[in-house]
């Protein structure tokens, strides 16, 4: 039995030699006497890395002694490998993350309030477009700087409009207008089958059901963040969730999704030209302006008793665990500032207010869209728990999915239910 | 002597010391920090707090994990016998040893090699109730396809349809089990005038048996340990009807970032396909047959 013991032994050792390998792998290379590295995580991928790369070669061309070495982890596991870099000390000294993660991460600690520094350089929140910097406070303290965002807004195909003698959508219209609009360009063949919809619907994508919820004049929880019983499951509520629903069964203007997930890419109607409308975020717009089916125009969502929009929005904040806060300060300012919006502008839309006007996008008749829009931002949900994604989503995403699937489905029931379940949900949490 | 034996237990624990210490290090050291997990409150960041069997009692009450263990179990219930009995008739179909056999044995196994991801995005595809092929062919026949994935009545049962691309791997066993059952058998029952249904069912299934049995456990555990259908396809959705349990600790774990929560339910995965598998175990002797077993039970 001594030889099992001391090979045992052996093999402790050794196991723990391995593991401190393994947890020295990801630290930063020797750097050299005077050149610093800081390391910046996203979850972007693909194409959208070269504005990190072009931003970080501009700031490295002026601070010599700077490396930034970008770390890109793009797919659903991103925030998990945050958060064990995080517990390992091993977090980029950047970290990218997206707007319903803030409170989270804040929560735990995981980022270094800024507001310090933002003194130190007499920092002007004005420079940023409205709205903003909202996402990246908590409890009015500054934890992250915005890098790009997107409010909603309702695409429309001209050639489509056109051929029908239908008026263009203008600012201003309501959902009234909207089914008007989409009945009159729904086209239907002579064995009733349609040819043409009205209006491309992202199926139970919860967040972005936020703005019809605000739009109709509700909300999904209530002020204090603690109670979804009589928030979620009211008439205003109710009322959106219908008219949704109606429009996919009753009225049948929108197809019939081909995935209950907006970003499943499974209908694509709008795309192929078979849609004259579709409410969505800014994400495909490049593709949609040089796509030969469509010539674009781009109008504010439609309002009923509350003319609202909510935001997407992704920033960036330094770890806690960063040990040269200072230098990732200085790369923060710059990338989520005026250096780094000029090259954000020909990607995505820019957060700098002066890169936006003189850049000539913000009298863009469809760019000038999008950034107008941001003077009608309601906070979304999440900003008041930070247990929503776990509690009243999946019940909201339940009750969509129910009355679309469902013709007949009882709305107030249905609601009544999630409001119910989301509560027992949050109460457990929050005990 | 005594010390050649030290020599050689020596020897042997050197041999299989990389394997040792893989387990220790991947295997049995995170099984036992999983299971202390278990009895925390973890959300990876900050310190674990010691909770006790509370994570293991708000599972009783937690309807989604409720809902999940219906859908796994409802899953496994149609996949396994399915795969059995498909799997079985492939390998009858491509048993013969015909010209160019070779050929319809390699199509039917690749399947079973392609990555996950990849063949659940051309099921994505078939199943697309617009313009995907199945609903296209069934509407050639004047059939309005179901919206499958989409309807929470098909959802899962689509998946156990795209599973079906898994038989190659139960039809390689079966053949292999087949063609090491003596010739002789078959000709002795042939002369004893025993049709091809009689010797199906008296010789090849019993001296089958025991792959049947190997396949069978193999099966279930991984059938219980779906997840990238799930995943890819559907997310738990319609309505959570292909919520399987693996993809709620998924979400449990890498999504809400309830470590502690994720690992009790991870154990009780584990209980259940432990309990199956002995139970299958156990169950042997009544029906698995092993040649060359004395036959005085």
């Amino acid at each position: 039995m001594k030889i099992i013991y001391r090979l045992s032994l052996v093999a402790i050792m050794l196991s723990l030699l391995l593991s401190a390998c393994v947890a020295n792998a990801p630290s930063t290379p020797p750097a050299a006497d005077t050149t610093i590295v800081i390391r910046a995580g996203t979850g972007d991928g693909g194409d959208g890395l070269t504005p990190h790369q072009q931003i970080i070669q501009n700031f490295e061309d002026q601070n010599p002694n700077v490396i930034v070495q970008l770390e890109p982890v793009s797919g659903r596991d991103y925030y998990a490998r945050l958060l064990t870099q995080l517990a390992a000390k091993a977090a980029p000294d950047i970290m990218q993350i997206g707007d319903d993660a803030v409170p989270s991460f804040v929560s735990k600690n995981a980022f270094v309030p800024l507001d310090t520094y933002l003194k130190g350089i007499n920092f002007d929140p004005s420079i940023y477009l409205p709205g903003l910097l909202d996402p990246g406070k908590i409890n009015g303290v500054q934890y992250l700087l915005p890098k790009d965002y997107s409010p909603l807004a309702v695409y429309y195909n001209k050639t489509l409009f056109d051929a029908a003698s239908v008026p263009y959508p203008v600012e201003g219209w309501t959902w009234e207008d909207l089914l008007a609009t989409a009945q009159k360009l729904t086209v239907k063949d002579a064995s009733g089958n349609v040819t043409q919809w009205g209006i491309q619907l992202p199926a139970a994508w919860t967040t972005g059901f936020e703005y019809w919820v605000a739009a109709a004049g509700g909300s999904l929880i209530s002020a204090d963040g603690k109670t979804f019983t009589g928030v979620m499951d009211s008439p205003e509520v109710a009322r959106a969730v219908q008219f949704y629903a109606d429009l996919y069964n009753k009225y049948q203007v929108a197809p019939p999704p081909a995935d209950m997930n907006a970003f499943g890419g499974g209908n694509s109607e709008f795309a192929n030209g078979k849609a004259a409308m579709m409410i969505f975020g800014r994400w495909p717009q490049g593709g949609f302006k040089t796509n030969p089916n469509i010539s674009l125009g781009v109008v504010a969502p439609p309002q009923d008793k509350v003319r609202a929009n909510i935001l997407f929005w992704g920033g960036f904040g330094i770890a806690t665990s960063s040990s040269q806060p200072e230098i990732a300060f200085k790369y923060l300012s710059f990338v989520s500032g005026e250096p780094g919006a000029q090259v954000w502008k020909d990607w995505a839309l820019p957060a700098v207010k002066s890169v936006a006007d003189s850049s000539g996008l913000s009298a863009d008749p469809i760019e000038g869209v999008w950034i107008g829009e941001l003077n009608h931002l309601v906070p979304r949900a999440y900003t008041f728990t930070p247990y929503w994604n776990e509690t009243a989503d999946p019940a909201l995403r339940k009750v969509l999915e129910s009355v679309i699937i469902d013709p007949n489905a009882d709305v107030t029931a249905l609601l009544a239910q999630a409001a119910t379940e989301a509560q027992a949900a949050l109460d457990k949490l929050g005990k | 002597m005594r010390s050649g034996h030290r020599k050689e237990a020596l020897q042997f624990y050197l041999a299989i010391a990389p394997w040792l210490v893989g387990f220790i290090l991947f295997t049995a050291g995170p099984m036992l920090i999983s299971l202390w997990t278990s009895f925390t409150d973890w959300d990876l960041l900050t310190d674990p707090q010691w909770v006790g069997l509370e994570n293991y009692r708000s599972l009783a009450t937690d309807p989604t994990f409720i809902q999940s263990i219906k859908v796994t179990l409802a899953y496994t219930a149609a996949y396994v016998p399915l795969d059995l009995v498909g799997g079985l008739l492939l390998a009858l179909l491509v048993r013969p040893r015909l010209r160019g056999i070779g050929i319809y044995r390699t199509i039917f196994y690749l399947p079973t090699v392609f990555s996950g991801v990849a063949f659940v995005v051309v099921w994505l595809w078939m199943l697309n109730p617009n313009g995907g092929l199945i609903n296209l062919v069934l509407r050639w026949f004047g059939i309005e396809g179901p919206r499958w994935l989409l309807d929470p009545k098909y959802a899962l049962w689509s998946l156990v349809m795209m599973s079906f691309w898994g038989w190659g791997r139960s039809m390689a066993l079966y053949l292999g089990g087949m063609q090491s059952i003596p010739g002789e058998l078959y000709e002795a029952a042939a002369m004893d005038g025993a049709g091809s249904f009689r010797q199906f069912f008296k010789i090849t299934l019993p001296l089958l048996s025991p792959i049947i049995f190997f396949n069978l456990v193999l099966s279930i555990i991984s059938t219980f340990q779906s997840f990238t259908s799930a995943f890819v396809a559907t997310n738990g959705g319609p309505l959570d009807s292909t919520l399987f349990l693996v993809l709620y600790i998924y979400r449990q774990a890498f999504e809400y970032f309830h470590m502690g929560y994720a690992a009790a339910l991870a154990w009780v995965l584990f209980a259940i396909i432990l309990v199956l598998t002995l139970v299958l175990l156990r169950s042997q002797k009544f029906w698995v047959f092993y040649l060359g077993e004395r036959n005085d039970r």
